[in-house]
């Protein structure tokens, strides 16, 4: 109760509530923006709250987070542009609802989805942020290994007709990945002396170009969408809520422990949860086809990401992830460092960042409200100048993530290799899985090495990484046999 | 062409080529036992090995897919992109972005002029105000 009293006095009595509209309106905006990433949209704030009441400044920084993991989804529905990484999974599912017509429908669910999982997200950090914070330390290099391989065990599923054309699309992605400099010995790989590859492509990057630019490659020639008359936000009623229930606890549970585990990215958790729905649906067939359940899994595990991404910056003092190092600045900006002892010397700004992460959450249900049907009216204007501002938001947003046009130009360009994929039948999922998780498994596997002196034994022998690999292994013979019916 | 093949020509064509840039990498002071080639070579291998497979897959049971489709076409929409890419940083964003809104309605079909101008103007306008005065993003030119 006294941490309650602590939470209701905390934003009772401050300017956080209305902090955490703004957060959560701008970071709607920015992650609805390709090329602005969570972190960025709050490293442009971070700055601004330095003159606020630490309470304040802490919980507009966290809603913008809430927020932006959110918006990440409405231009993956709309314009098959996933504004985020984590988005990258509701695009599916999200954008062949919305071509078939039922775009307000799966901005319903993605919204009401969000909501479950920030809320479950929520009280999960609040109840188990001790317990959350062993399991990650306990995340050594050859369990990252094995949760990398066990997310890379969903091309399985995601290969569509072809599995071996699909293994081929998830080799393309692993190379691509290997672009930049080598992790372990510095070495630049296939950066062809070009400063701009010396950091590697981003997997933004690679999602836009894969998805959006394909999209509007391929559209040049094909016939207009089915468009419905006076397209409308429609919230799920309740037999869609019965169906959605199981795709949504996948996602929560899956999003708990992927955001608690530090480095493992919300796109991670998204893409294993669509896959665990897809495994575990009534109807696994309707997914990849515009099935409701292929956005309520990934869309919950994300924003429950949102909140347990925060576990290892609380209970820990780690920063898991690009956008907790930004709380984190904004933590040490206002002379208050995270870790166990904050719960000890600033109980206050604790639990009025719960308070205010569920404030947020309510905040986006608000603005999500009032801002889909206008966007939805805005994707059923003609489709030449709807394609031609989403030429003209991709090249500006890719371009916004390191001001390089170099970037544009590789946007562009793995646009024309999706379009050449999908000429040859092969799926482009894998690859884009290829691309998140290359870098990490890499690393992961090489750094278990030099620990180990070059004994593969060290993934058997590591429990974490043993159980992870077992259930990789089961998944992808799961989906085999299930290919063989 | 049977499409598959010309898919397994191209991704043999291109695992050899990535593993000759695999096996042309510097060695390391630093290196691993795994090396900065190791990983690169494997996925060269493995890209081969399924190339073939897909070639063997696509000579037993060709496919009857006929294709009348203007691929070219489609890809000159790309070509829009690679063109704002070379002029923005010579005549500033604001009108490389409206000439690039207002190409790429016309190649998408557009038919007036005047409403392609405005559009143009319009879409330059909005997404100069959002990246540049709002977010503050230096954009190019």
């Amino acid at each position: 109760m006294n941490e309650l009293a602590l939470a209701w006095k905390a934003l009772a009595g401050s300017w956080a509530v209305p902090a955490a509209f703004f957060g959560v309106a701008w970071g709607i905006v920015g992650g609805a923006l390709p090329g602005i990433s969570p972190s960025i949209a709050m490293a442009l704030l971070l700055p601004f709250t330095y003159g606020m009441d630490p309470i304040v400044g802490i919980v507009m920084l966290a809603s913008v987070y809430v927020g932006a993991e959110y918006g990440g989804s409405i231009p993956a529905i709309l314009i098959r542009t996933p504004g985020t990484n984590a988005a990258a999974a509701t695009v599916i599912d999200g954008f062949e609802m919305n071509r078939r017509g039922r775009g307000g429908e799966a901005l319903g669910i993605s919204l009401m989805s969000g909501l479950v999982g920030g809320i479950f997200g929520l009280l999960v950090l609040a109840a188990a942020t001790g317990p959350l914070a062993r399991i990650a330390l306990a995340f050594t290099p050859p369990a990252y290994f094995a949760l990398g391989l066990l997310g890379l065990s969903a091309i399985a599923s995601l290969s569509g007709r072809s599995l071996v054309k699909g293994a081929a699309a998830a080799v393309l992605g692993l190379m691509l990945a290997t672009v930049g400099t080598d992790p372990v010995s510095g070495v630049a790989r296939f950066t062809f002396d070009s400063p701009d590859l010396l950091n590697g492509i981003r997997p933004i990057v690679v999602m836009v170009g894969l998805f959006a630019v394909t999209e509007l490659i391929a559209q040049v020639i094909e016939p207009d969408w089915e468009k419905p008359a006076g397209a409308r936000l429609k919230l799920p009623g309740r037999a869609m809520w019965k169906r959605l229930a199981r795709p949504q606890a996948i996602g929560a549970v899956i999003g708990a422990f992927e955001g608690a585990t530090p480095g493992a990215a919300g796109s991670v958790a998204a893409f294993l949860a669509y896959n665990e729905a897809r495994r575990w649906s009534k109807k696994p067939e309707e997914y990849g086809k515009g099935s409701p359940e292929g956005v309520a899994a990934p869309e919950c595990a994300n924003n429950v990401v949102t909140a347990t991404a925060l576990v290892p910056l609380l209970g820990l003092g780690i920063p898991g992830s690009n956008s907790a190092a930004v709380l984190m600045g904004g933590l040490l900006l206002h002379g208050l460092t995270p870790g166990p002892m904050l719960f000890v010397k600033s109980p206050d700004i604790v639990y009025g960042l719960y308070g205010g992460l569920l404030v947020a959450n309510l905040a986006m249900l608000l603005l999500g409200l009032v801002i889909l049907t206008p966007c939805l009216w805005l994707v059923t204007r003609p489709k030449h100048y709807l394609m031609a501002f989403i030429l003209a938001l991709v090249v500006t947003g890719v371009y916004a993530i390191e001001q390089s046009l170099f970037d544009v130009a590789l946007a562009l360009g793995i646009g024309v290799v999706g379009y050449g994929l999908r000429y040859f039948g092969v799926p482009q999922l894998p690859m884009v899985l290829g691309a998140v998780l290359g870098f990490m498994v890499e690393s992961n596997y090489r750094r278990s090495l030099v620990l180990s002196g070059g004994e593969h034994s060290i993934f058997v022998q590591d429990p974490v990484a043993l159980g992870l690999l077992i259930a990789a292994a089961a998944l992808v013979a799961y989906a085999l046999v299930k290919r063989n019916d | 062409l049977r499409r598959d093949l010309a898919c397994a020509a191209l991704g043999l064509a291109l695992a050899g080529a990535y593993w000759a840039g695999a096996a042309a990498l510097p060695e390391s002071l630093l290196a691993d036992a795994v090396g900065a080639e190791g990983v690169p070579k494997a996925l060269a291998a493995l890209l081969a090995l399924l190339s073939v497979v897909i070639g063997i897959r696509g000579a037993l049971r060709p496919s009857a897919v006929y294709d009348s489709k203007n691929h070219l076409r489609a890809l000159g929409i790309a070509g829009l992109g690679f063109l704002y890419i070379a002029i923005a940083p010579l005549i500033g964003y604001a009108i490389a972005i409206a000439l690039l809104s207002g190409a790429a309605a016309l190649y998408y079909g557009a038919r007036r002029p005047a409403g392609v101008a405005l559009f143009g103007l319009g879409a330059a306008a909005l997404l100069w105000l959002v990246f540049g005065a709002l977010l503050g993003i230096p954009l190019p030119g």
